[in-house]
């Protein structure tokens, strides 16, 4: 026994002492000169429950930071939260490292982050789908998703053969609904003006009531059986909030044989998951990369000072887009309808066309 | 060894079990090591700056060693920082925060991992800790939320209600077992998905739990300040009162177990059913005890996490305590002290988690650190139950040194 333990270590020893000289003769390198000038300016960000890697808002974030880190020369730190439990603990560990900003990511941390802001008011903090109780050392960054979830639903309904559409959510909480509601109104607006019946399935903003998983988890089977049933129920355009549902959505359309499509969130789906191009239409994007990436500038670059007032991402200052339109195989023209959709964007902006009903 | 056929294949379970128990405080202490420096090789092998200079390693061999030991040194220490003393800060108070964290977090981990080490002492794999937390918190939360009492008398109602719920809620396997002979297993973890789907409910539906004001999310009120543990050290550390609860329930645990009558009964099921039962002894009653009690201390679990919060709590207030008691009473071989220390250890690396992530390491790598430790208690037995190789021989070296030591003196 004694005999073949002591063999088999040295056999590990001599296996890994061959590998590093195997792949470690590079030469040494002489000098290093890294590309940006550092400076001092530390921006940190915790995470909502999930990984920053979620390809969904958590990483949109975190895709921020590393483009201020890349093109800014700040410094950077960040912490993960695997459960609610983890929120104030990794705010503190932000403080203890006095982080220049703070941005904590998702309405499931207001709490901790406004209790963190109040005990270190000489301190700068940002909430992304968040809002402050009140301390004005903490910046709240909100999006008008219904803005580009009305274009959203407005192209779904042009798109969708059997004029049913779908949509459902993670979790029933303003910031998803806000989505859902903008694309209800947009899907009864291409009814209303092609004098057709669409019909929504998932989500009613007049009663508050609809399909929800109940949580974020991605592409769990709870989703995947809302995406059945409202497949089942006519519909050939689904739009699920609630991150990464892209998985569970088309299996189950591939499952039910229709031609159906799917409507990203967040970000350009097509682009950032390439694996399910083929069914998105669009993306109705929320672009955090590009305000935590501003507000980082404004403040460690620019020299402006920081304020707790709330950055509001709309279409007119692009937080919120469209992303291009693929696999469109509706009746009307694409490009008449984007002329279409182009006009409503303009209606949005200049305040004739309220998203919300 | 002679007659190894005589052994019931019946209990070979319980016997595998009560060997990864029985591996004593030398064991439990060689599997820490061990997984801090399986711990210290993840850190070395995710780090970047190594990573680079493993690649002209022949050229420049100690740019490698540095790194490496750079990065093992920031690994640790950011863990120290983070869970016992944060010498980087400015003023004491700030400093000794890390410690009172590490207390907060063991709290809940010691009280529940009593709880199952007390069902791993009767024979019983209780892995429904998560549910039984869930279950006690939900209804604390219901007595310091939609009650109100006069204070003191608060907290002790929503503390008992929560203990006794989650006492309940095991006793229903408890229940089962001895009726049915439905294994614990089984039931406890399907039952950890009722208790989460019961307490999702609850904390959606208006009427019953939903936070007032709130959206649509599940979420609950903050409990009263009637019924909130009091902080124990001021307000500038949230280290509460529950942590003196789960000491007191390691008192409770230590004098159940070795000086009571019940405590007795359970440690003589969890022997040998068989012969607890010859000589008297009412298993499937001693199994519902059991597990009542079991789910009791889960209980005072509940009531850190229900009643230690001053914010509204969401449906996923057990966090990973559930399963994290499992690896803390294996490592606690199931003894009151045990118990403690590894609660403690395990509260500190939660506790230090968030400075290790702030300088950039991987959360996973306390979760690693976790897993290695138990995997190299509880591996021994059960790769030689698996492969049924007998037991190792008693005289090892290391127990003949440590014997010698012990007799030194003329003790026989």
């Amino acid at each position: 026994m004694k005999n073949i333990t002591s063999r088999a270590w040295t056999g590990l020893a001599l296996a890994s002492a061959a590998t590093v000289i195997l792949t470690g003769c590079a030469a040494a390198p002489t000098d290093t000169a890294g590309p940006v000038a550092q400076i001092d300016y530390l921006a940190c960000a915790v995470s909502d429950e999930g990984s920053w890697h979620d390809k969904s808002f958590n990483q949109s974030v975190y895709e921020g930071l590393v483009k201020a880190k890349d093109e800014l020369g700040v410094q950077t730190a960040d912490a993960e939260s695997a459960t609610p439990d983890d929120f104030a603990p990794n705010l503190q560990a932000m403080v203890d490292q006095k982080c220049d900003i703070t941005i904590a990511v998702g309405f499931n941390l207001v709490d901790a982050v406004n209790a963190t802001a109040e005990a270190n008011p000489d301190m700068n903090f940002v909430t992304v789908d968040g809002w402050s109780n009140g301390a004005t050392n903490l910046k709240p960054i909100n999006y008008a998703m219904n803005q580009s979830s009305y274009l959203a639903g407005y192209l779904a309904a042009a798109q969708s053969a059997s004029k049913v559409v779908g949509t459902y959510g993670g979790m029933q909480i303003p910031a998803v609904t806000d989505f859902m509601t903008g694309f209800y109104y947009g899907a009864m607006q291409w009814g209303m003006d092609n004098a057709t019946d669409v019909k929504v399935v998932g989500w009613d903003p007049a009663s508050e009531k609809g399909d929800f998983i109940g949580d974020f988890t991605p592409n769990s089977g709870t989703s995947k059986t809302i995406a059945a049933g409202q497949i089942e129920a006519g519909a050939d355009v689904i739009f699920p909030v609630g991150g990464d549902q892209f998985g569970a959505v088309s299996e189950a359309i591939t499952e039910s044989g229709v031609d159906g499509r799917m409507i990203g969130v967040d970000k350009d789906i097509a682009a950032a998951s390439p694996e399910y191009a083929q069914w998105i239409l669009t993306s109705a994007e929320k672009r955090m990369t590009l305000a935590v990436f501003d507000i980082i500038k404004q403040t460690a670059v620019d020299g402006q000072a920081f304020t707790g007032d709330v950055y509001l991402g709309t279409l007119e200052n692009g937080g919120t887009a469209l992303s291009p339109i693929t696999n469109y195989s509706g009746a009307q023209a694409q490009a008449d309808v984007e002329a279409k959709l182009a006009e409503l964007q303009a209606g949005i902006i200049d305040g004739s066309i309220n998203p919300l009903g | 060894m002679n007659n190894a056929v005589e052994t019931p294949v019946v209990n070979r379970g319980n016997a595998v079990l009560k060997e990864i128990l029985s591996g004593g405080a030398t064991r439990a202490l060689l599997s820490v090591v061990l997984g801090f420096v399986v711990g210290a090789l993840f850190m070395v092998f995710s780090n970047e700056a190594f990573l680079t200079a493993a690649q002209y390693f022949t050229a420049r061999p100690a740019d490698s060693l540095a790194a490496a030991w750079t990065a093992i040194a920031d690994g640790y220490s950011a863990l120290f920082r983070g869970s016992i003393y944060n010498y980087a800060a400015d003023d004491i108070v700030v400093a000794f925060r890390p410690l009172t964290e590490t207390l907060r977090f063991a709290g809940p981990l010691i009280a529940s991992g009593l709880g199952i080490a007390l069902a791993f002492r009767v024979g019983l794999f209780n892995i429904g800790a998560s549910g039984q937390l869930l279950f006690g918190a939900l209804w604390a939360t219901w007595i310091s939320t939609r009650v109100s009492l006069p204070w003191g008398v608060h907290l002790v109602v929503a503390a008992l209600v929560a203990i006794l719920a989650s006492a309940a809620y095991a006793a229903v396997v408890g229940f089962l077992k001895a009726r049915t002979g439905a294994h614990e297993v089984i039931v406890t973890i399907m039952m950890n998905y009722i208790a989460a789907g019961i307490l999702t409910y609850f904390f959606r539906t208006p009427e019953l739990l939903r936070e007032v004001d709130g959206g649509g999310t599940p979420k609950s009120d903050a409990p009263a300040e009637t019924a909130q543990l009091p902080y124990l050290l001021g307000d500038q550390y949230t280290l509460h009162w529950g942590f003196i609860l789960a000491i007191v329930g390691v008192f409770a645990y230590w004098w159940i177990m070795e000086r009571s009558t019940m405590g007795y009964r359970f440690r003589m099921v969890g022997h040998n059913p068989d012969a607890a039962r010859t000589a008297g002894i009412n298993v499937e009653r001693t199994f519902m005890i059991a597990m009542a009690v079991s789910g009791a201390f889960v209980g005072l679990a509940a009531v850190n996490q229900a009643l230690g919060a001053r914010a509204g709590m969401t449906p996923d207030i057990d966090g990973t305590i559930g399963f994290d008691a499992i690896t803390v009473a294996l490592l606690g071989s199931s003894t009151a002290p045990g118990v403690l220390l590894a609660g403690l250890l395990f509260g500190a690396f939660k506790a230090g988690a968030p400075a290790m992530q702030v300088i950039g390491l991987s959360p996973e790598i306390t979760g690693v650190v976790q897993g290695f430790i138990v995997l190299f208690i509880a591996a021994p037995p059960l790769v030689r139950a698996i492969f049924r190789l007998p037991p190792p021989q008693k005289s090892t070296v290391v127990a003949d040194w440590w014997r010698s030591l012990v007799t030194k003196g003329g003790r026989k």
